[in-house]
């Protein structure tokens, strides 16, 4: 904050004061939409036209997933196996054997590294590309994607299901414009429904419409006399929520229970398959990037039994969702990423779990115009280090802003006219996205 | 040299510019102000070896207010020093010693500077500490995306913005032995091979070959790499000239020197070694070499960093030719004289004064927390008294719930929350209620956090010892404890010289060896700890791995031999002597009635973040000192300001400002007021954890306990001391939880307001009458009431109707904010 930078407003504002000036709501949608139009920012072409990313809070060991070490001694391989996927002479855990079968859809980075072994911290790394800054908080890939591509058919850029799962899942020194939009309500529960976006019981769309006017006319008297900011944030949003309220594609694309009951089960009906099920219908429906958790995977200890409880579920789910994708058409357009805030350590400690991890693990990415069935770098024969092709969390989110059709060189301004580049260094991986 | 070729055709420039000047100097209005003041920066100067040197600046101010760099345009008499000095390119060089006098005059006005020259024969040999170390931080070698960062790059590592001299020294001349620096071959050492960009380096070319900086680097490799750390004298010092400047319209320049005094008495020009930043590049944008350019209207503060000194020099930009009706209205208090003088300087017109209604919703709110009763309101606007607005400020005052904002306002500094396995329930309980118990005793608030800060004993008995225990990490501790009383943020100088400001590392971890003994064991009840004081303990210094002796920030060594550390440190920070307390909590007062902060953050005190009106923070400060820290005295001088009472309706002069006070800005109600209102006005009760049913929302004594409301709507997590932790930023999900969530539309249905009123035989329009009141402290205009009696048209109980119009109203912006 800093006095004096008397233009450093934020681009949504600029509604508030069009309000101001008396242009009507038809015509401020239709400038909205122009500006939603336009490629923002770019002129990359656009590959990703939405991502999902699969965060496995915790640190998710790379030895029990997607990096097997089975010629390593017992200490470092730990119990599971490993099987064979369908990239030639490639293991996976035998916890993923449906994974194993649409390998040759999947770029797998086995040698992501960033050095912070502190959740939080690892988490921030992940999430914004930055390391973590006692005096900034970044924004979330997310939170950028919002800011360069703005909405699409009148969803939020950027969501989360169920909730923001972190501080650093947010909006960082963007505006709170960019936040992300939560669900409030996890899908796994019988009779979900997504919080506040439905009429109140006992108020028909009749009665909404009435209310809707009583409204505009109470605000038409203030918004004469007053202008601010923060009045004109608070009026975008409102609108905002008009359309998610009245869309019924909106409201449509939220309703799980409209889906087939196959594929329902195709999925599996638990916390992992019902969130992969509804991201895959938020894409259709336009969110452009939707964040969404899964289970916990700090296993300091019994790391084996944990990983055998709660697995299977992700390997179903996540295995659907990529043949669903593709059976749809929409994997070449839709970048799944999972990642998780580090990995763990390559030997098993005497609870029979691993510790923190950060020198090496593993990402999984598909579709989006990444490579199908690529294997990126090496973890060495005990996961203890990159052995090559090292890529950094910078190189992972530049990668990824790029198929958006984003230029991560392109500076954003943080609080105090501080332009901030989205992403600092990097590269573009040819590996990953050829 | 690089610096001194810029400088040469800045000087052909400015000759171009005299050239065309002296045709049009009697045309151009600029020339017919009056002008009252010249001034030379430096004052003073002395040159006191072969090399020295001492670039000088001449600042001409109008009668307005507004300066101009005239060095170009003045004329020089060096007479009284031909012997002694050159004078060339506005640079001073030594030729004999001596001292004597020069003038520079401008029109009819005269300035003069004393030069002294000492020992003229004297080559200085070339220094570790002064020479190639600030090098290293003006070319960006130790920044933190280049060899600063932790691991350094590419295999070198530096200090980041040097804090560790020493050991920078190790690594550049024993690592990659004759190599990084090459005493035999001097131009192959890799060290200036990289930064002239003769070699593959990843940061590019730094500097020239023929530069002062590679000059520098090679005769100190030249002469052995000598190491001087040992008794070099430090830089005490550092001064940006101009103070201040006042540009008027696009492009009007201003050029800044900086001078460097260290310890051992002596001077030096440092604007080609310092880094100079602005805060604000769109208002005033300042180049390495020290020129800043005005850009956009506005207040710049640019700033010069050298060894671990930052300091700044404002810049205000003015446009041309401005007009603006200045404040007429006569000062309330001394607020109003300091704000006013402020808008004179600025051009800025204030906005006119609140009408009744919006006074009185906007002081209610700020003070209590609450909403005007629809009786309030007509009683207040009947009333004929002049001092009517007064009277209220003083009747709020008086009531509890004013004591209510403030001890959430506090809770919120001390974080005061349960933690699972640290902080128990109870001793978060006991904790809020010390708190409260001290703000409705009215102890005075220095009083209290002395007790706070010095506090030993069980955390069920003590209380207040808990917020040692919510945080138990020493340096986060000192951290906390210098954010939140003094507005400090530390954090940065944990691993590094803060980079924008004054603070060390030395600084740190001599402020941290207060709070480095503080002991905890558990009491019998397992849930409840004592905090006692261990007489022994230290925090290591990470680059020495040794504590220091405790030492006030900015302040002395304090004798701590039998004292508790943690008392010492208590009586200082709360001291009237204290630099930042007083003027700190004022400012935390201010910036919850106006909007913004004097600092802003409030809990952002640095050079590189400076007061927006520095005499007006200054008095408060010491208002609230003279006023023996009561809150109160100080919330009425504010309310009572003009500054406060101003509309939220701007004029096209004070607009786009916002730190001026020039306007009332509008500010969404905070969470916890926002649903005590709602719950107010819809007669609808909340219960909250550990509250009796009908409870404020602003009573709630854990940070831990909340609800869907109040988090959606930035409720603070009480997480860090930090004042960003209360949010008032609008999201999506308010806006869908206010129009379709369960608190607006579920309070109508179960207050049942409307059918309450409609049963006591009001009629339908008096009924929403009556809501537009409780909601928004006005009466419906003609307008709004026609078409609202439309929607029921001749029905006698529109429930309905009167619902959907309640609902709006909370739902309406006028509702939301306060403004």
């Amino acid at each position: 904050m800093f006095h004096g930078n008397y233009l450093d407003r934020r681009s949504f504002l600029a509604i508030g004061s069009l309000a101001g000036l008396g242009v009507s709501l038809p015509e401020f949608f239709f400038l909205r939409n122009a500006q939603a139009n336009e490629p923002a920012a770019t002129s990359l072409p656009v590959l990703a036209k939405s991502v999902i990313h699969i965060f496995l809070p915790g640190g998710l060991a790379a030895q029990e997933t997607w990096d097997p070490k089975p010629f390593a001694p017992i200490e470092y391989r730990g119990d599971l196996r490993a099987i064979a996927t369908k990239i030639r002479g490639e293991k996976f855990s035998e916890l993923l054997p449906q994974t194993a079968q649409v390998a040759d859809k999947m770029t797998v980075i086995r040698s992501l590294t960033h050095g912070e072994a502190a959740h939080e911290r690892g988490v921030h790394n992940m999430f914004t590309g930055y390391r973590p800054n006692p005096a900034l908080v970044f924004p979330s890939m997310g939170s950028v994607v919002s800011h360069e591509l703005g909405p699409r058919n009148n969803l939020p850029a950027y969501l989360c299901i169920p909730d923001q799962p972190n501080p650093y899942a947010g909006n960082g020194y963007l505006s709170s414009s960019f936040a992300p939009f939560a669900l409030g309500d996890k899908p796994e529960r019988n009779g979900f429904k997504v919080r506040d976006l439905h009429l109140p019981s006992g108020v028909d769309p009749t009665r909404y419409e009435r209310r809707r006017a009583m409204l505009e006319l109470v605000n038409t008297d203030f918004a004469s006399r007053i202008t601010a900011d923060n009045i004109g944030a608070m009026n975008s949003f409102y609108e905002r929520a008009f359309d998610l309220v009245n869309s019924s594609a909106a409201r449509e694309a939220f309703h799980l229970d409209a889906e087939d009951s196959k594929m329902r089960d195709r999925y599996g009906r638990n916390e992992a398959g019902a969130r992969m099920l509804l991201a895959r219908r938020l894409v259709e429906a336009g969110v452009r990037f939707i964040t969404l958790t899964y289970g916990g995977w700090d296993h300091h200890a019994k790391i084996t039994s944990s990983m055998r409880r709660q697995m299977p579920a992700f390997d179903q789910a996540y295995a659907t969702l990529l043949s669903d994708l593709d059976e749809r058409g929409l994997l070449d357009s839709t970048l799944v990423l999972v990642s998780s805030e580090f990995g763990r350590t390559p030997k098993i400690n005497r609870e029979g779990g691993r510790d923190h991890w950060s020198k090496v693990f593993s990402v999984a990415l598909a579709g989006g115009g990444v490579r199908r069935g690529a294997i990126v770098g090496s973890s060495g024969p005990t996961a203890n280090e990159p052995e090559e092709t090292p890529i950094s969390p910078e190189d992972l989110t530049r990668t990824l802003y790029h198929q958006m059709g984003i230029r991560a060189d392109k500076e954003l301004m943080a609080p105090g006219g501080r332009p901030i580049e989205i992403v600092n260094g990097g590269q573009v991986r040819k590996e990953i996205v050829g | 040299m690089k610096i001194f070729r810029r400088r040469d055709s800045g000087a052909l420039f400015v000759l171009v510019l005299v050239a065309l000047f002296s045709n049009a100097v009697t045309a151009n209005p600029k020339f017919n102000d009056k002008f009252i003041e010249l001034a030379i920066y430096p004052p003073e100067v002395t040159l006191d070896h072969s090399a020295d040197y001492q670039a000088l600046v001449v600042v001409a101010t109008r009668a307005d207010g507004v300066t101009l760099d005239v060095t170009s345009q003045v004329e020089w008499n060096t007479d009284g020093v031909a012997e002694q000095v050159a004078l060339e390119d506005f640079t001073l060089r030594p030729k004999t010693n001596g001292n004597g006098n020069f003038t520079a005059t401008f029109g009819d006005l005269v300035a003069s500077c004393q030069v002294e020259v000492q020992a003229v024969d004297l080559v200085r040999p070339v220094s570790y500490r002064h020479d190639v170390m600030p090098v290293l931080l003006r070319a960006g070698c130790n920044a933190g995306s280049c060899h600063g960062s932790a691991r350094g790059k590419d295999g070198f590592r530096l200090s980041l913005f040097g804090f560790d001299p020493a050991g920078d020294y190790q690594r550049l001349t024993r690592e990659l032995a004759t190599r990084r620096v090459n005493i035999a071959i001097p131009d192959d050492s890799l060290l200036l091979a990289k930064s002239i960009g003769s070699v593959t380096h990843t940061g590019g070319k730094r500097f020239d070959r023929d530069s002062l900086y590679y000059k520098k680097l090679r005769r100190w490799i030249e002469s052995g790499v000598p190491n001087d750390l040992e008794g070099a004298p430090k830089v005490t010092k550092l001064d940006i000239f101009p103070p201040h400047a006042v540009l008027e319209g696009k492009e009007a320049t201003q050029r800044f020197v900086a001078l460097a005094t260290y310890s051992d008495g002596r001077t030096r020009d440092v604007t080609d070694l310092v880094l100079f930043r602005s805060n604000n590049d769109a208002t005033a944008a300042i180049d390495s070499d020290g020129l800043t350019k005005a850009g956009l209207r506005g207040v710049a503060f640019v700033m010069a960093q050298f060894d671990t000194h930052t300091v700044g020099s404002q810049v205000l930009v003015l446009p041309e030719g401005i007009k603006a009706q200045l404040p007429t209205t006569p000062p309330v208090n001394y607020i109003d004289e300091w704000v006013d003088a402020k808008l004179r300087t600025l051009r800025l017109e204030p906005s006119s004064q609140a009408t009744d209604e919006e006074f009185l919703r906007r002081v209610t709110i700020d003070l209590v927390g609450m909403l005007p009763t629809s009786e309030e309101t007509q009683a207040f606007l009947a009333d004929p008294d002049p001092a009517k607005r007064s009277k209220r400020i003083d009747a709020l005052l008086e009531q509890e719930d004013f004591s209510m904002i403030w001890g959430m306002k506090w809770a919120e500094l001390l974080m005061v929350r349960s933690e699972t396995n640290r902080v128990d329930y109870k001793a978060m309980f006991l904790y809020s209620e010390w708190l409260k118990q001290q703000l409705d005793a009215g102890v005075p608030l220095d009083a209290m956090v002395r007790d706070l800060l010095s506090a030993s004993g069980g955390s069920f008995a003590e209380p207040e010892v808990n917020f040692y225990q919510i945080e138990p990490d020493t340096k986060k501790i000192a951290e906390n404890v210098a954010q939140a009383f003094l507005g400090i943020r530390l954090q940065c100088a944990q691993c590094h010289n803060h980079p924008f400001d004054r603070w060390t590392m030395n600084d740190y971890y001599a402020f941290t060896a207060f709070f480095s003994q503080i002991g905890r064991k558990p009491n019998d009840d397992y849930r409840e700890i004592i905090v006692f004081n261990r007489n022994s303990g230290e925090t290591p210094h990470p680059v020495t791995g040794k504590g220091l002796p405790p030492r006030f920030l900015g302040g002395d060594v304090p004798n701590t031999k039998g004292h508790d550390r943690r008392a010492l440190v208590a009586e200082w920070i709360t001291s009237a002597e204290n630099p930042y307390f007083a003027s700190n909590i004022a400012n935390r007062v201010w910036a919850h009635h106006m909007g913004v902060g004097i600092v802003d953050p409030v809990d952002d005190v640095r050079v590189s973040n400076p007061a927006s009106n520095p005499e007006l923070l200054d008095a408060l400060g010491a208002k609230l000192v003279e006023y023996k820290y009561d809150l109160r005295k100080l919330v009425r001088d504010i309310c009572q300001s003009n500054a406060y009472q101003r509309s939220t309706v701007t004029n096209p002069s004070n607009e786009a400002d916002r730190y001026n006070f020039a306007r009332a800005l509008t500010r969404r109600i905070p969470a916890e007021a926002l649903l005590d209102c709602l719950c107010q006005v819809t007669e609808a009760q909340e219960k909250f954890r550990g509250l009796p049913l009908g409870s404020r929302a602003v009573e709630i004594a854990d940070g831990n306990t909340s609800n869907y409301f109040l988090t959606t709507f930035g409720r603070s997590k009480r997480q860090s001391v930090c004042a960003c932790e209360v949010q008032t930023e609008p999201t999506l999900s308010q806006a869908l939880h206010l129009l379709n969530g369960a608190t607006v539309h579920n309070k109508i249905n179960q207050g049942k307001v409307i059918e309450r009123l409609l049963d006591k035989g009001r009629s339908p329009d008096e009924v929403a009458r009556e809501i537009y009141l409780r909601c928004l402290s006005r009466e419906p205009t003609d307008e709004e009431r026609k078409q609202i009696a439309a929607t029921w048209g001749e029905a006698d109980r529109p429930v309905a109707e009167l619902q959907d119009l309640f609902w709006a109203l909370l739902n309406s912006r006028e509702f939301l904010f306060n403004h």
